[in-house]
């Protein structure tokens, strides 16, 4: 009987939050700083849909580990400042101004007055403040809490008053204002109790109330259905209004629906189900441009994107392990005219056309041209030659034996396997390419699909494995965040993990120019360094660079103001800007 | 055997012989790519060009669409070039190949001169020939289907004799294991299973793999099966009388009970026989299956399970047709052997 | 009454050890939950360590499994890593959306099959034999996602069908009469392609068994006797052909919750399936682990209502002690 009454409740709460229709923005209040966008424009109402491919697992902002769960946290929380993903550069958000000390260590942000949660309780330094130390507690293990720790030491919050605070960095760190957007802030009125008693991993999950959870975001929740979709209305005190002064976000409601697969995704917004579509593997893109005429959709074709994809080669220290097979083939890996003869022999064009459907760019390093801010136009891009791939491993002691296969020195013949993600179509794809490709050498080259986490495993933990074919980048155009794959003692220095001091001299001089870049506030004198850096890179190829793909959304004719970015998310950076076009505007809740 | 049953023997003998000697049918190699040629339809066979009709039928080759059709819409259109005939010959130089990976040799049943290209069921995505690769996968699908469900139902009717004639403790404690085996998160383990063994297996070796596992997977449904039928069968009249002559376990078992329980055995290998070949398109997740360049059926049909492939590239369903021929085949004769 | 007990001490038994041999399992494959987190360069090991020993997963084999079973005692499944919430109420809230769509399955596949089989049993060879036999070889063959990817395809552009989720955005807002109709149309696609797939395989064996019953002395001599053939068919042959349809209903019954998972994640439909199978990529244990008790409870009782129904149908079977003297 229990279960009846728990039911009855669950559907009466669902047709009165049904029937509640979505809250009218709040007019301004006196004293109240609001952020103006002057170039966005639109009308009120109306709901899009949005697919994703699996269901968010929790709306704590603090804990959250996932991308799915991140789209759905990202529209109801706010950064204290934001980077424009259209412009990528970083533009006041909570903040409405900062000043940087002149040694590029402190920074004092002034906050916007006025300022109200989802919920109307406003938003001051205090709640700055506790968000910062939620996020630095050990006890709490929020895996952002990386980001805040420079040098091994903890950046320092301090309320000066009630709208101001002041950051101080350990050590100047360029760019340092980027490092606020993806930090929500947090409402100490409803966290602080959670959070004293010890249970603040627990707070905001899924089953969390609608009253419980406030944000400083576009959208607050209005409810959620377990296992098919959530909810979200316009926050009433969203601190940003367009260019006549309009409070945003236009639209009523945004509803992310369960959907699946990328594939049933696809034919959902085919249908017109569901509204936009972020990330479209190119052959997707390439079947809803063909079915263009008939659906009324607008397909964004946004260029390479910062993802760069590789083959790497295992040169980790082996020494207490038993992997002689693998140990004996670094000898080859190790040799960097065997390298430069693969990265020659490599069909990137192939890649570019086959892979990426002629969506998407070939790589020589690991900047590629969809990162206009730093990429080096400086560094060569060879052309596919198999007679200078054979020059080289001639040159490098290598010959080929009566049956036409490639042999070292020692007369072993070349062979080895490359491993990769059985779940990424594209990555399998290019090692077959790969394949194909180093047997016109005489390489006899096996390809290896294993599952995601079993080959995550032979690749940090067990280094049990020839080559690896994987792809990293994406997360933001500034050098900083990939510190770890450059810096010798990186945590995601793929090819040589663990180590402790550099292996080789370009390693070292590769980490002193990543050093000194990470505290150079200015935009030239990093971006020589870490030119210099991407030629080192190229040049000394730890990895073989493939390809980049770009980046592909579509939505529905109907939503206005869509802009996709290359940076992550997507479509939705925007989404209070995001408005319905047309004559009719529905109300809330269509079948 | 009535002639239905001859019929339905010659015909998998022969379809199986088409397999066996892969390389003599196919026109082609299965893992030479032609990367100017992805995702291309079939080449058509003409028999009537400009000058009048034509008893040796020839195809063209297909070339890709004038570059400026591929501004928004990228899709390799490809049109033929009929500025070149390739007349369709017999007894064909081409790729070599091994006979029964003996023989080294390079004759082709039917092909075309280079550089035309013969492709009857079109082209995949790195421009390799379906249909030799069609043949060549039937090699190993077909002989690991049916190895694995030989193996699934050999240990499956033991345990399933066995617990249904015996019955009681030995019935109980046999189906609580198969109860077990039917439970367990067989992903885990065929994930330890991976990272137990090396990583380069040859395809052989995969071969052995791919059975082994499915056989172990699979047994525990036949012997359910048949245990039912065991437990009722053991009290028929006729057995008891047996023992009552003093036959012993075995010869009742031969004898009475073997013949009865045929039928479900027959069933269930027409039915395991197909699923046990797609069924490598689960393990291939897990890098249990053939690798590539090498083709099986069952890496073919998981390039379907893309939505934007299966919709567009129909010629590629090829594979999918294949093994229901193939389960018709075997499910009619599973038919006609228990009927005849 | 023995009987049962020991049916009893057997699920307890297959319950331990289906739960040592996962918690077994889940150590020998490679990778932990947090290895995702690892691909980031942003995020530090001691990061992921230290959230790896707050859920207890640097922890001994032995220990995670004893600190299990003492929590399952009393009904406590664990949590979940990636919801961060018990285990046992997410499982459930989602299991009863499975069994909704695999019993209407079941239901209506057993509903079909059997009337299918008796039928192209009893006339083998005919129209409508050769015709099932064409259909049900396709149905095996091609794999269940492309199936359902097809008629997923279908389903989307033919716009009668609901498509996706148990309930449309306005469920609240509707009449009961329409509730109804809204659940049946989104339950319409998931619950075709189950039937279509699991028709497929009861009916090949529906229809052997009835063939070979029909070859049996006894039948003939009924025939001879001038039986008609409907009372032939549902007296005498249903029953003798009923025992391999009912160890299939064993299984059917058995994979209530576990079978419908491939079908749950193409449509959307929010049950067991996509979270369990996200759970076990993600190697999100107690969750996985949850479900698998989950489904091997109703594998004890599929097994248990498959073996009443035939004792029920074959009285001789429960002749017991050491089946082979018959006493």
């Amino acid at each position: 009987m229990k279960l009846i009454a728990r039911l009855t409740l669950q559907v009466c709460l669902f047709t009165a939050a049904c029937f509640a229709a979505a809250p009218a923005p709040e007019a301004a209040q006196p004293g109240e700083e609001l952020a103006r966008m002057p170039d966005v424009s639109g009308r009120y109402g109306g709901h899009l849909t949005i697919g994703q491919r699996s269901e968010p697992k929790t709306l704590n902002p603090v804990t959250v580990t996932d991308a799915v769960s991140r789209e759905v946290i990202g529209r109801l929380m706010g950064d204290l400042i934001e980077i424009n993903r259209s412009s990528q550069q970083t533009e006041p958000a909570l903040a409405k101004s900062w000043k940087i000390s002149a040694d590029g260590r402190i920074f004092t942000l002034q906050l916007r007055k006025g300022t109200r949660f989802s919920d109307g309780n406003p938003f001051d330094a205090d709640d700055v403040l506790f968000s910062f130390r939620v996020y630095m507690d050990e006890a709490v293990d929020s895996p952002q809490r990386d980001l805040l720790i420079i040098d091994g030491k903890p950046i320092v919050v301090t309320k000066l008053d009630q709208y101001s605070v002041r950051f101080a960095l350990p050590r100047p760190y360029a760019a340092a204002e980027r490092l606020f957007d993806g930090l929500a802030m947090l409402p100490k009125h409803l966290l602080e109790k959670p959070y004293r008693e010890g249970h603040f991993a627990q707070a905001w999950s899924l089953n969390a109330q609608a009253t419980e959870i406030a944000g400083l975001g576009p959208f607050r929740l209005k409810h959620y259905v377990p296992g098919q979709r959530i909810v979200v209305e316009r926050n009433p005190y969203y601190w940003k209004v367009d260019h006549e002064n309009q409070r945003l976000p236009y639209l009523d409601e945004l509803v992310f629906l369960f959907v699946g697969t990328e594939d049933a995704q696809v034919m959902r917004f085919e249908a017109g189900e569901t509204d936009i579509i972020s990330r479209l593997s190119s052959e997707n893109y390439n079947l809803l441009s063909r079915e263009k005429s008939r659906a009324g959709s607008q397909l964004a074709d946004m260029g390479p994107s910062l993802e760069y994809n590789f083959l790497l080669f295992n040169l980790n220290d082996l020494g207490g392990k038993k992997l002689e097979e693998v140990s004996g083939k670094q000898a080859w890996f190790r040799d960097l005219k065997f390298r430069q003869a693969i990265s020659s022999a490599v069909d990137r064009d192939s890649i570019v056309r086959l892979v990426y459907g002629t969506r998407g760019a070939a790589l020589w390093g690991n900047v590629g041209p969809g990162n206009k801010l730093w990429i080096n136009q400086a560094i060569p891009h060879p052309s596919r030659s198999v007679e200078t791939a054979r020059q080289l491993l001639k040159s490098a002691g290598y010959s080929w034996n009566s049956a036409g296969q490639l042999v070292d020195s020692r007369g072993h013949s070349i062979e080895f396997s490359i491993i990769t993600s059985s779940s990424n179509g594209q990555r399998m794809k290019m090692a077959t390419l790969l394949q194909d490709d180093l047997s016109h050498l005489g390489m006899q080259v096996h390809v290896i699909p294993l599952e995601f986490r079993a080959m995550i495993d032979r690749v940090f933990q067990s280094f049990d494995y020839d080559a690896a074919i994987m792809g990293l980048g994406g997360g933001d155009a500034d050098p900083n965040p990939e510190m770890n794959v450059w810096g010798a003692t990186g945590t995601s220095h793929l090819w040589h993990l663990g180590e402790t001091q550099p292996a080789t001299d370009w390693e070292r001089e590769l980490d002193q120019l990543m050093q000194q870049q990470m505290v150079t506030l200015d935009y030239a004198k990093r971006k020589q360094l870490y030119d210099r850096a991407q030629q080192l890179i190229a040049e000394n190829l730890p990895f073989i660079f493939l390809g980049s793909p770009n980046i592909l959304a579509g939505a529905n004719a109907r939503v206005g103001n869509f802009h996709p970015a290359i940076l992550d998310p997507y479509t939705l950076w925007n989404s209070d800007e995001l408005y319905v076009r047309g004559p009719a505007i529905e109300r809330a809740g269509i079948r | 055997m009535g002639i239905k049953t001859s019929i339905l023997l010659a015909a998998l003998a022969f379809s199986h012989l088409i397999l066996l000697f892969a390389g003599f049918f196919a026109p082609c190699d299965p893992t030479t790519q032609d990367r100017e040629l992805p995702y291309a339809p079939p080449t058509h066979l003409r028999f009537r060009d400009a000058s009048g009709f034509h008893l040796r039928p020839f195809v063209y080759a297909w070339t890709s669409s004038s570059a400026g059709e591929q501004s928004d819409d990228y899709q390799e259109n490809y049109r033929e070039d009929r500025s070149r005939e390739f007349p369709l010959q017999f007894c064909v130089r081409g790729a070599s190949y091994k006979v029964l990976g003996v023989f080294k040799t390079d004759v082709h049943l039917f092909g075309t001169t280079e550089p035309g290209k013969l492709s009857l069921l079109g082209t995949d995505s790195y421009g390799r020939d379906e249909f030799s690769r069609l043949l060549f996968g039937g090699q190993i699908s077909v002989a690991a289907g049916i190895a694995a469900t030989a193996i699934a139902l050999l240990v499956g009717s033991i345990f399933g004799l066995i617990a249904g004639y015996y019955g009681g403790w030995t019935d109980e404690s046999l189906m609580g294991v198969t109860e077990l085996f039917l439970s367990l998160p067989w992903l885990y383990f065929l994930l330890g299973v991976r990272a137990f063994l090396p990583l380069h297996l040859s395809t052989v070796r995969t071969f052995f793999l791919l059975t082994g596992v499915i056989g172990l997977i699979g047994w525990a449904r036949p012997a359910r099966l048949v245990r039912g039928l065991v437990l009722s069968l053991r009290h028929r009249n006729y057995v008891l009388s047996a023992r009552g002559f003093g036959g012993s376990d075995f010869y009742i078992v031969r004898r009475h009970i073997l013949p009865e329980i045929a039928g479900v055995l027959l069933t269930q290998a027409s039915l395991l026989i197909p699923r046990y070949i797609a069924a490598e398109v689960t393990l291939s997740f897990f890098g249990l299956g053939v690798n590539e360049p090498a083709p099986t059926w069952g890496n073919m049909l998981s390039t379907l399970q893309q939505y934007s492939v299966l919709v567009s590239y129909g010629w590629l369903l090829a594979p999918a047709a294949a093994l229901v021929v193939t389960s018709v085949l075997y499910s009619s004769l599973a038919d006609a052997i228990h009927r005849g | 009454m023995s009987y049962i007990a020991r049916r009893l001490m057997r699920a307890i038994l297959l319950l331990l050890g289906v739960s040592a041999l996962c918690f077994l399992f889940t150590e020998m494959a490679p990778g932990s939950f947090f290895d995702e987190m690892r691909l980031n360069p942003q995020i530090s090991p001691a990061t992921i360590a230290a959230l790896r020993s707050r859920y207890g997963l640097d922890q001994p084999l032995v220990v995670r499994y004893e600190r299990w079973i003492k929590a399952a005692l009393h009904a406590d499944l664990g949590h979940s890593i990636a919801y961060n919430t018990p285990v046992a109420p997410l499982l459930w809230s989602r299991a009863k959306n499975t069994l909704l769509l695999s019993t209407t399955a079941l239901f209506l596949t057993w509903l079909i099959s059997v009337p299918l089989g008796l039928w192209t049993g009893a006339r083998p060879g005919g129209q409508v034999d050769r015709l099932v036999t064409l259909v049900s070889s396709l149905l095996i063959s091609v794999p269940e996602l492309v199936i359902a990817m097809a008629l997923l395809a279908i389903a989307v552009r033919w716009h009668f069908l609901r498509v996706g989720g148990m309930m449309s955005a306005d469920f609240g807002d509707l009449s009961a009469w329409e509730k109804l109709s809204d659940l049946l149309l989104h339950l319409a696609l998931p619950v075709f392609i189950l039937v279509l797939c699991e028709t497929a395989v009861i009916v090949r064996h529906v229809r052997a068994s009835v063939l070979e019953v029909l070859q049996a002395r006894y039948v003939q001599a009924a025939l001879g006797y001038g039986t008609s053939r409907t009372r032939l068919l549902v007296r005498h042959v249903l029953p003798v052909a009923a025992n391999p349809a009912i160890s299939l209903l064993g299984f059917s019954l058995a994979g209530l919750l576990s079978g419908s998972l491939m079908v749950e994640v193409v449509c959307g439909w929010p049950g067991l399936g996509p979270l369990i199978l996200e759970a076990t990529l993600a190697r999100d244990l107690y969750l996985v682990i949850g479900g698998i008790m989950f489904s091997a409870l109703f594998m004890v009782g599929g097994n248990l209502v498959a073996d009443a129904m035939l004792f029920a149908l074959d009285p001789r079977i429960r002749g017991e002690g050491n089946g082979a003297d018959g006493h």
